[in-house]
């Protein structure tokens, strides 16, 4: 099951030890990262660089890739890395645990959240954090901090207190479910956000509150990697730059008038130019 | 680092049992074995009245001519009831006991088992009544109970000072001949506690006792009796610990309950006797008889946090006899290596417009076994009777197993009966996503575990929640599947 | 003498008419050793707990039918599906009856089981199935294996599907004062083949029968078998069917059971899972009355891995009637991926009724999906009161509900003129006048 899985990943990171240790220290550089799922290869060499105050936007059709991706980087073991190097700010982040690489400021908004019952979206944020300070060699956050914190980041994505308490993602629309993982990344104030398809679902007024969430974490010293099929959501988090994923590979980049000439001419022209 | 089964699974041996110690007090104990001098031995011990003593007695010949249950679904060498002694007292108990009293060792080892009576007295809201092996040691909070009219003590004690009471009341819900060790704990029983709460009064505070097997090779049966009349309402706590001894202990209550018209008892059970060693070794015996007697209007909740023992044998359930009464079970029992619990409830329902409901989540990892037994019955005269019931079992790797025995018997047309029960496991999905939050697996499980036990946690006193919900942590603790 | 020593003493009578060379009489034999030391299951077995047979015990049943008697099929049309084609096996007081049958040996076997116990062609067959999936140590079972002798034989050939449905008729005519009676089949699928069945036992008399019937099916790899079971006898008679499902890889046995009529019915299904992405459904509908009882024992064991169960029965009671269920449902340590339901809905429409469920999960794999639901009640009032407030009765809205309870289970029988049959049965049974034809 899981453990027996995990100790077959294990072994297989240890034969390519090898491998380059650092990098350069953009904040997330890919190198062509290959990764399978039972056998099946589904990304067949990514590149990519994302640097410290950036926003990228990843588009391209469903089933190309997208979520894998987002996936691998966030350290999710059913996938299995075959090739390729992830680094974060320079480091070689293949040995780190999911946990870990969350530790070092790695979030990942899924695009199907997961149920927890009987787990409040409150109780699950308080451990989430403690567990981050701790794994730094922090105290837990005083009880009244985590109040106003909880207090303020609810009220920068219109969420109701009273959400706070129920069961996480159980029972919640769609949109709720959305808006609540953009409140856990307000809370945990990650360095790299990696959002997968987190406008599906939402209508245009949540649609501005989540990306009014996105655009107050965006600094210098931070990235966001957006995941979407359409243009909507690169209306309110403007892209520097914006990559086509297509049958596991970056096909094309550009900037965000490439998002524009997809929503236009759909994504057939970018399969011909790729079958080339 | 990844977390592989193996480590987890290191860990987990690693893991000793939390209250694992013995303190070395000198007691009294009784030669072993039992017989019916044994059994007089004890009550003239106690300096017991006739009766009570007549009593035991009695007691006693209905259980050498009965037999051991067969049925539950648990596995284990039976008892030698010839190889346990049945009386072990702290030799420095003291009749008139104040805090000041008490053995300094024994109040070392309250402090091992984080219920120092100091600490206690101020946790303001909380009376204990301590049993330790066989003799209560020390109550607190007396007065405070007896200015409201509140009997709160010993029952060896209110066998001295209340005789009508207990007299009147002893064996009316769980007659000695109701079971095997119902039949053994009415002949041996050394001590429990004894409430009364007059008519009208609520109890201002939790009572509770906790119970404790110190000596090696005896076997605990405490009696509790809970009387609650009319109008009244009282909660009540026990919770229970043993050292960690390779010999299994026998322990075998009985705790009955008598809610008169309009009373309301909530009695709440923390369990964590020695669970025996990851190999399976040692461990107590725990096979308890629990039951309520609702008179009209009436109320009972039982909730248990069943983490410890190595067998656990145990129904808490409720005679719904009065119009409009109701009975609730709130139940999670976990188990881990090599326990075996077989648990779960009995609802009788016998007057009109009576209600019910069932709470029962089951938690198995490790090599255990866990198994929910339960009997909803409507008898034909209980119009308008109401059942609800939900039993949620959650597998923890692949070596243990989880059984569901819900057991429906209506003889009434406007009954409304609701079962429902489902088992599933950890997913993986569900961890990744904590652990993409920050949590390690470790303590993704507990989060989840906490989760699925959310609805019976919530019905325990405040005070007893947060601890129940370390308990289960450190019961399930590298159990990952 | 009680029925007990009357059946074990008959064995001698039986064995002057069977041959003991047959290496078949060397698991009869057996049999009847377990069936001596055992019994009649008593109401302190846990399987037997709500079921009591000791007053059929106290009935003096012939065990061999006194003699051989004929039915024309016009006087008994009407227990047959006769609006469609069917391969028919009939039996008249347990003895096969060749001018009510339709038997082939078409490129299937569709016959009897005296033949394929005794002519040496199915020798080979018969050592491989009879008696391999049945009990050997459930007292009742071994009873009838123990006085095995005939019973409908069914061989499907690999790839092959039968032309039309097959019935299996039990009559009793009453020419005994009572009758035991204890058919035996063996039912074979073979690789992707495909069958239906339809069985029945019916009394003609209100003499007291007792039949005690065992069927073994294998379903082999991919095979499907639909078996439809119709139990609507008179009042005086009683029924234990005991049977035993095998399944291979793939494979999908669906049994239906249709409880109305019978003083007595006992209905052990068991279905063992011997193979991956097996499919085993089990439906019923119990509606009874009177002072009958009715109890549903189902066993679905989960031994291999990527397996389904699905159990859906419903029951409305009566008068003084007896309902019980008690659905067994085991997962193996290695049946991962197993998803198991089970659903058990009851009404009770009198105070003198009475329904006894035990849903039951033993489950030792860990990556699992099981659940039970279990329901006890009346009519959904709301649903009730709109029927009114549209005008119709109370009376019949309430009957109108109670079909529609009982009538969703009929979606999975696949040989529509089944399904009118049985949609009357319940109308009728219910006093629900539909207005229209089925
Ligand atoms: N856990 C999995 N098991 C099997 N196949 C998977 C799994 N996850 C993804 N895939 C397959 O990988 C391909 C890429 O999926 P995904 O990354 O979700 O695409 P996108 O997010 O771009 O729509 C699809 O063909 C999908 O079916
Ligand atoms: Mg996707």
């Amino acid at each position: 099951m899981l453990g027996v899985f995990r100790l077959i990943k294990i072994t297989l990171k240890k034969e390519k030890n090898n491998k380059e240790h650092k990098s350069s220290d953009k904040m997330l550089k890919i190198k062509d990262l290959h990764a399978s799922v039972e056998g099946k290869g589904i990304l067949k060499g990514i590149n990519l660089e994302v640097g410290a105050g950036e926003v990228h936007a990843i588009m391209g059709p469903n089933g190309s890739g997208k979520s894998t991706l987002a996936s691998v980087i966030a350290g999710n073991e059913t996938y299995e890395v075959t090739a390729g190097d992830i680094f974060l700010n320079g480091e070689n982040i293949e040995d780190l645990s999911p946990e870990e690489r969350a530790h070092n400021g790695v979030f990942l908004s899924f695009q199907y959240p997961v149920e927890i019952p009987g787990v409040s979206v409150t109780n699950f944020m308080k451990t989430a954090i403690n567990e981050s300070r701790k794994a730094k060699g922090l105290e837990d956050m005083p009880a009244k901090d985590m109040l106003k914190l909880i207090r303020e980041k609810s009220e920068l994505l219109e969420i109701d207190r009273k959400f706070l308490s129920r069961s996480l993602n159980e029972g919640f629309s769609g949109g709720e479910k959305k808006r609540n993982e953009i409140f856990q990344m307000a809370m945990l104030e990650p360095k790299l956000a990696i959002l997968d398809e987190t406008d599906s679902g939402l209508d245009i007024d949540a649609l501005r509150i989540v990306a009014n969430g996105v655009n107050k974490l965006k600094s210098k010293d931070n990235a966001v990697v957006v995941i979407t099929h359409y243009q909507r959501l690169l209306e309110y988090i403007v892209p520097d730059f914006v990559h086509v994923l297509y049958n596991g590979k970056i096909v094309k980049s550009g900037t965000k008038e490439l998002a524009m000439e997809l929503e236009e001419k759909g994504y057939d022209w970018i399969k011909q130019e790729a079958a080339v | 680092m990844a977390y592989t089964e193996e480590e987890l699974k290191k860990e987990l041996e690693t893991k000793e049992y939390e209250y694992g110690f013995y303190t070395d007090i000198e007691s009294d104990t009784f030669p072993i074995g039992l017989s019916e001098d044994i059994v007089r031995a004890i009550s003239k011990k106690k300096n017991e009245p006739k009766w009570m003593t007549d009593w035991r007695v009695e007691a006693y010949r209905v259980w050498e001519k009965m037999e051991e249950p067969e049925w539950a679904n648990v596995h284990y060498q039976k008892p030698d009831f010839q190889a346990i002694s049945y009386y072990s007292a702290p030799k420095k108990a003291d009749p008139n006991k104040k805090l000041e009293d008490v053995d300094p060792e024994l109040l070392e080892m309250y402090k091992k088992l984080g219920i120092s009576i100091d600490e206690q007295k101020k946790l303001q809201n909380v009376a204990v009544d301590i049993v330790v092996d066989s003799v209560s040691v020390a109550t607190t909070f007396k007065k405070t109970l007896a200015e409201k009219g509140i009997i709160f003590m010993p029952i060896s004690e209110a066998i001295q000072e209340h005789p009508e009471l207990v007299r009147k009341y002893m064996g009316t819900v769980v007659p000695t001949t109701d079971n095997f060790y119902a039949a053994l704990n009415s002949a041996v029983f050394t001590d429990g506690s004894f409430c009364y709460i007059p008519k009208g009064v609520r109890c201002p505070m939790e009572l509770s006792t906790y119970f404790r097997i110190n000596q090696a090779g005896t076997g605990q049966f405490e009696r509790t009796l809970v009387v609650a009349d009319e109008e009244s309402y009282v909660s009540y706590l026990e919770g229970c610990t043993a050292p960690s001894r390779d010999e299994n202990q026998l322990h075998a209550a009985v705790v009955e309950l008598i809610a008169m018209d309009d009373a309301e008892i909530k009695y709440s059970t923390v369990q964590n006797w020695f669970p025996g060693n990851k190999e399976g070794k040692g461990g107590v015996y725990n096979f308890v008889t629990k039951r309520a007697l609702c008179e009209k209007n009436a109320k009972v909740s039982w909730t248990q946090v069943e983490t410890g023992s190595a067998v656990t044998w145990k129904y808490p359930s409720c005679i719904l006899k009065g119009d409009n009464s109701i009975g609730e079970f709130y139940s999670i029992a976990v188990t881990n290596n090599y326990q075996q619990a077989d648990t779960g409830t009995k609802m009788i329902h016998l007057g009109k417009n009576t209600r019910s409901t069932i709470i029962s989540k089951g938690i198995s990892a490790g090599k255990s076994q866990n198994s929910y037994r339960g009997l909803v019955q409507v008898s034909s005269r209980a119009d308008n009777a109401r059942n609800f019931s939900q039993c949620d079992s959650l597998l923890m790797g692949n070596e243990c197993g989880a059984h569901t025995f819900p057991y429906i018997e209506v003889k009434n047309k406007s009954a409304m009966i609701e079962h429902e029960a489902t088992t599933s496991k950890i997913g993986e999905e569900q961890i990744f996503y904590c652990n993409q939050r920050g949590i390690d697996t470790e303590k993704a499980i507990a989060l989840i575990v906490n989760g699925f036990s959310k609805e019976v946690l919530n019905k325990l006193p405040m005070e007893f929640a947060v601890e129940a919900q370390k308990l289960l942590e450190i019961s399930l603790e590298g159990s990952v599947g | 003498m009680d029925l007990k020593d009357k059946l074990v003493s008959s064995f001698l009578a039986f064995e002057n008419n069977v041959d003991v060379h047959n290496p078949v009489h060397d698991v009869r034999t057996e049999a009847i050793k377990n069936f001596e030391t055992k019994g009649f299951p008593s109401k302190k077995l846990e399987a037997w707990k709500y079921t009591s047979l000791n007053g059929l015990q106290k009935i003096d049943f012939s065990i061999f039918p006194k003699k051989e008697s004929s039915l024309e099929y016009k006087d008994v049309k009407k227990y047959f599906i006769h609006q469609i084609d069917t391969y028919k096996i009939v039996f008249i007081d347990g003895v096969f009856s060749s001018n009510l049958s339709e038997t082939t040996h078409d490129g299937v076997d569709i016959c009897l089981m005296s033949s394929a116990l005794t002519k040496p062609m199915y020798k080979a067959v018969i050592d491989v199935y009879f008696n391999k999936v049945a009990s050997k140590d459930e007292s009742l079972t071994t009873l009838n294996t123990a006085f095995s002798r005939e019973g409908a034989y069914i061989y499907i050939p690999k790839n092959k599907v039968p032309k039309k449905p097959i019935e299996i008729i039990h009559f009793s005519t009453g020419n005994d004062v009572a009758l035991m009676l204890q058919p035996r089949n063996l039912i074979i699928a073979e690789e992707n083949s495909e069958m239906q069945i339809i069985e029945r036992h019916q009394s003609l008399t209100s003499n007291a029968v007792l039949t005690n019937s065992v069927t073994e099916i294998f379903a082999a790899k991919n095979a499907i078998v639909d078996y439809y079971k119709v139990q609507n006898d008179v009042d005086s008679a009683s029924l234990v069917d005991n049977t035993y499902v095998d399944q291979k890889d793939g494979s999908h046995v669906k049994v239906h059971t249709f409880s109305f009529g019978g003083k007595l019915l006992r209905n052990n299904l068991n279905f063992y899972q011997n193979g991956e992405r097996i499919d085993s459904t089990m439906k019923g509908i119990t509606i009874i009355g009177d002072k009958q009882h009715v109890d549903h024992h189902t066993l679905v064991h989960h031994i291999e891995p990527n397996c389904e169960s699905h159990q859906d029965y419903k029951g409305i009671y009566a008068d003084s009637s007896t309902g019980v269920f008690n659905g067994k449902i085991i997962v193996d340590k290695i049946a991962q991926k197993t998803n198991a339901f089970q659903q058990n809905n009851n009404i009770l429409i009198s105070d003198k009724a009475t329904i006894n469920t035990k849903p039951q999960l033993e489950i030792f794999a860990d990556d699992v999906k099981c659940s039970h639901g279990c329901t006890i009640g009346q009519l959904d009032e709301e649903a009730l009161f709109y029927l009114q407030s549209r005008g119709i009765p109370k009376k019949e809205a309430r009957a109108l509900l109670m079909y529609a309870f009982a009538n969703n289970v009929l979606e999975s029988v696949r040989i529509p003129e089944l399904k009118v049959r049985i949609n009357k049965l319940i109308a009728n049974k219910l006093g629900v006048n539909l207005g229209f034809d089925l």
